[in-house]
Order: C-alpha cells, then structure tokens, then sequence
C-alpha cells in the first residue's frame, strides 16, 4: 500500500461519499463508434494515449495531427500513424508488452472529450500506411486499436479549466519554457536553455 | 498545419449524387458576389474545415460568375480528403477556395480530341461545352467502367453526336491505339483521368501524326526513379536568403522554413502552386507537370538542384 501519510479510501467509502452514478452515464457508455463518435473523430486533431507495461506502469503521451488523425477503419476499429517524434516509443513498447490502450480525443473549442478504451497493436501494414500519408509523408508505422468501450465524457473538466478560453492562454508566459527546464533537469546554465529553445524551434518547423 | 492565406472562404450551395462513387458540389461566395473567372482546364485547390487540401478541376459553366462546380470521387485508399466530403460536407458548411489556376488550357489547334477517364471527364467536359459552343472541330470519348459509373451523363448526352461514352465493362477496354490513328495531323490530344490511362497516352504520343500533341492533366505524380536524393544549396535572389536544402526536406519547405514567400498545395509535384522561376542552376524536375527538362521553371514540393548544382530563384 502506497505510504503518503493520507488515508486511503476503499471503494465502499468513495461510493458512500459519491452515491451510485444514475442511469443515463450508463448507459452513454457504448462498445462501437455510431456516426456521432465517428463526426466527432473526423474534426479531432489531437488526443492522449494511454498504455500500460508488462506490469500495469502506465504511460499518456499526447498525439495531435490533422482532424481525423484518429482514424475509424470500421466502426468497432481506429488507426493512429505513428509521426515524427523523439524516438523512444514508450508507447509502442507498452502496447507490445500490454494491449490494453485507452484514447481521450479532443476538438477545439469542444468541451466533451470522446473516450475510447480498447486493445491495441502495432503495424507496419504498407497498404494502411498508405492511406495515412500526410504532406508527402507515409508514417513507417501504425497503432491499430480495437474498440471495446466507447463514451462521450461531459464538458465539465474543460469548461471549469477554462481550456478553449483565448485568455487562458497567458498562463504560458508564466511557464518556464523546455529548454529552461531542460537546461535545469540536468544542471546546466540557464543560457544553454535559450540555446536549446532556438534548437527546438528549428526542429519544430519539421513536423513529419 | 496549413494557412489559409490567399483562399477564399466559400459556401457548399448544393451537393448532388452524379454517380455511386462521385458527387458533384456547387459552391458560391457566402453573400453571392463574383467570383474569379476561369477558363476550361482550370483547377482550384479546395481545404477543408479539416485543413485537408486537394485539387479539382472545374467543370460547370464558365459563364456562370456566381458559383463553381467540382466533382469529388470517393477514393478507396482516402489520405483524408474525399473521405471527409463524402462523408461529413454538408451544404451550408464553408471551404476554402485558392482562385483557379490553369496548367490544362486549350490552345488553338484547328482540331481537338478530348479524352476522359472516370473523374477525369471534369475538366474534359468543360472543354468540350467551350468547343461546342465555339463551334471548332472536337471529338470527346468518356470512358467509365459501367454505364452507372458515368458521371454527367445527361450533360455528356446534350452535347450531341461529337460525345460518346465508351463504357468498357460493355464494349471492352478502350483502345487508345486505334482512337489516336484515326486523328487528323494537327489534331490536339487532352487527356485527363487516372495514372494507367495517362502514361498509356504518353506511350502512344510518338504515334502522333505531325503537328499533333498530347496535353495530360494527372492527379496522381508520375512514377518515375531518381538517383540519390542529397543536400543542395539555394539562393532566394529577390529574398536576399541562401539555404542549405538538407536531404530529407523539400526546396519548399526549406524556403518556407527561412521566411521565403512560396504557395503550396498538393505537395507531389502536380498542382503547380508552388512554381518559382529558376535564373541560374541546373534543375532536376521531379514534379509531373515538366515536359522541357530544360524548363527553368522549378515545382519546390518535390523538384531538387541536379546533383552537383546549386540554385538561384528568383523570389
């Protein structure tokens, strides 16, 4: 049992202080993407994946790309290309060790999130690689994940975060940026941060 | 992520089954005012809401100032684009229109003879409503797998005796072989629809009779091997700006990289938006569009300096 000098709930007292959730959460819960979820994926360009290793570690790491990214095959089947990125396929390793995957996708200015938790592999397929070629790119591979549960998540979260609210957006200033952290996390001077940050502004105009 | 600098914001006025893989969208300026005029064998680049961005060649009327027509075929492998207008386009919804370019114009030849495949009948068809109403001498052949598969059939129909339709499910594949023999010297070939049926033209051009030339539109690049694709250096001249053009990266989006104004549409090298003329430098021509090697005009998507040379663009 995790030691954090808080107690820890079973989930009778969570239950007795939340009550049981009424009918109609349920039963938005569904196994398949009708055409409701399926407009929905076609304007996402952005979502979080969630995977787990050999041993329930888990891992979110974001994936954005052009609305519809998240790509419904058939209705119980989405496709996400594999893009450019830091190499370490977390993920990827993961989804090899462990199937089990779940998918919060976005749309801006949208404050209900779609959830889809299902199991996941990984392919190289060339014909589904194909049709996933974006600016001239053909990703080298794929995560094909088959759906088991599927749920449009209330707005609450976003709408009390205020996420989609153009002044939210100053709290970036307030953040130090990666290469500042970056610089930090490994003992640097601050000046190979701003050294970094030209860096990766450089890196980020080569997207795919 | 693509800008949408330079389009127009149009609305999706109406959205018509033309065939079981085809429908056709007319699209006008939200207010009804003008819009750009083009010739036959124009084409605009159409983003969607998604910011997919694809090319369609126009094929209504010309004459017709207040609204474009494009048909859109349902493709079995969508990269995105024609998935989304089957699938989610409404009429109503806005896209974003760049104004129409035109690397498929008629020319002035005594005769033509224009040759459709599938959705290519297109641009073909407004070729051959602008003939017929000029009044030149024109064939049109619109070759289809099933006479279902035939889109504008009624259109095709209305332009008389000089328009037939080869349905090749029926009558068998059609022979590009025999329909060129029989052309008359001078006689110009336009041809427009998928990637077999045009290279299948561009083999038989050295049957031409004299005086006689095949213009092709494509939507797919041309296949074709290259040697090594390796590092070059270009000189925006009018920028002022030199770049090191690494391998794994377009002249375009290295210019673009550097601040260097340069458009961009299909990025395969066969829309022709990202044209910059070339003042010195060798070019090797990538694109699909060049037929003079020698052409010193350079598509940046996918065209490089030829091994060994350096560029100097004039933008």
């Amino acid at each position: 049992m995790l030691s954090t000098g808080f107690r820890a709930l079973g989930i009778e007292e969570i239950r007795g202080v939340l009550g049981e959730p009424e009918g109609p959460s349920l039963q938005k819960i569904t196994d398949h993407l009708d055409e409701n979820c399926l407009r929905f994926l076609a304007h996402s360009p952005f979502a979080t994946l969630a995977t787990a290793d050999r041993d329930g570690t888990c891992d979110c790491s974001p994936r954005g790309d052009y609305p519809g990214f998240v790509r419904a095959i058939d209705d119980r089947t989405v496709v996400i290309p594999d893009r450019l990125g830091n190499k370490i396929a977390d993920s990827m390793r993961n989804i090899v060790d462990n199937g089990h995957a779940a998918l919060l996708c976005f749309v801006p200015g949208m404050t209900e999130t779609l959830r889809i938790n299902g199991t996941a592999i990984v392919t190289d397929d060339p014909t589904l690689l194909r049709a996933l070629e974006q600016d001239h790119t053909v990703p080298d591979l794929a995560i094909v994940l088959r759906i088991e549960q599927v749920y449009l998540h209330c707005g609450r979260a976003l709408l009390r975060g205020g996420l989609w609210d153009a002044e939210m957006q100053d709290l970036a200033t307030q953040v130090p940026t990666s290469g500042q952290i970056w610089a930090s996390t490994s003992g640097w001077d601050p000046e190979i941060g701003d050294v970094i940050d030209e860096a990766m502004s450089g890196a980020y105009r080569a997207l795919y | 992520m693509r800008t949408r600098t330079g389009l127009l914001p149009l609305v999706v006025r109406e959205i018509t089954r033309e065939t079981p893989d085809i429908l056709s969208i007319r699209l006008a300026h939200p207010d009804g005012s003008p819009l750009p005029a083009w010739q036959p064998g124009a084409h605009v680049d159409l983003q969607l809401i998604t910011r997919h961005e694809r090319q369609y060649s126009l094929c209504g009327d010309p004459a017709d100032t207040t609204s474009y027509r494009i048909a859109v075929r349902r493709e079995q492998l969508s990269r995105g684009g024609s998935h989304y207008i089957h699938t989610f386009l409404r009429t109503g919804n806005i896209v974003w229109v760049r104004p129409p370019r035109n690397l498929f114009a008629l020319g002035d030849a005594p005769a033509h003879l224009l040759l459709a495949a599938g959705i290519g009948v297109t641009p073909i068809l407004a070729m051959a409503r602008h003939l017929a109403s000029t009044g030149g001498d024109w064939r049109m052949i619109v070759a289809a797998r099933t006479r279902a598969d035939v889109a504008f059939a009624d259109e095709i129909a209305a332009l008389g005796d000089r328009a037939r339709v080869h349905v090749s499910g029926e009558d068998g594949r059609l022979d590009l072989a025999a329909v060129l023999a029989g052309i008359a010297p001078g006689t110009d070939v336009y041809a427009c629809g998928p990637a077999a049926f045009t290279d299948a033209l561009l083999a038989l051009a050295p049957t031409l009779p004299e005086g006689s030339g095949i213009h092709l539109e494509r939507f797919e690049p041309r296949r074709r091997a290259f040697g090594p694709t390796t590092a070059f250096t270009a000189t925006a001249a009018r920028s002022g700006v030199t770049v090191e053009v690494p391998a794994e990266r377009s002249l375009r989006e290295t210019l673009q990289g550097a601040g260097v104004p340069v458009e961009g549409s299909c990025l395969r090298g066969v829309c022709g938006s990202c044209a910059v003329p070339v003042l010195d430098g060798a070019v090797e021509h990538r694109d699909s569009l060049t037929t003079d090697e020698d052409s010193r005009v350079i598509y940046t998507c996918v065209s490089r300096a030829a091994p060994g040379s350096a560029l100097v663009l004039d933008v």
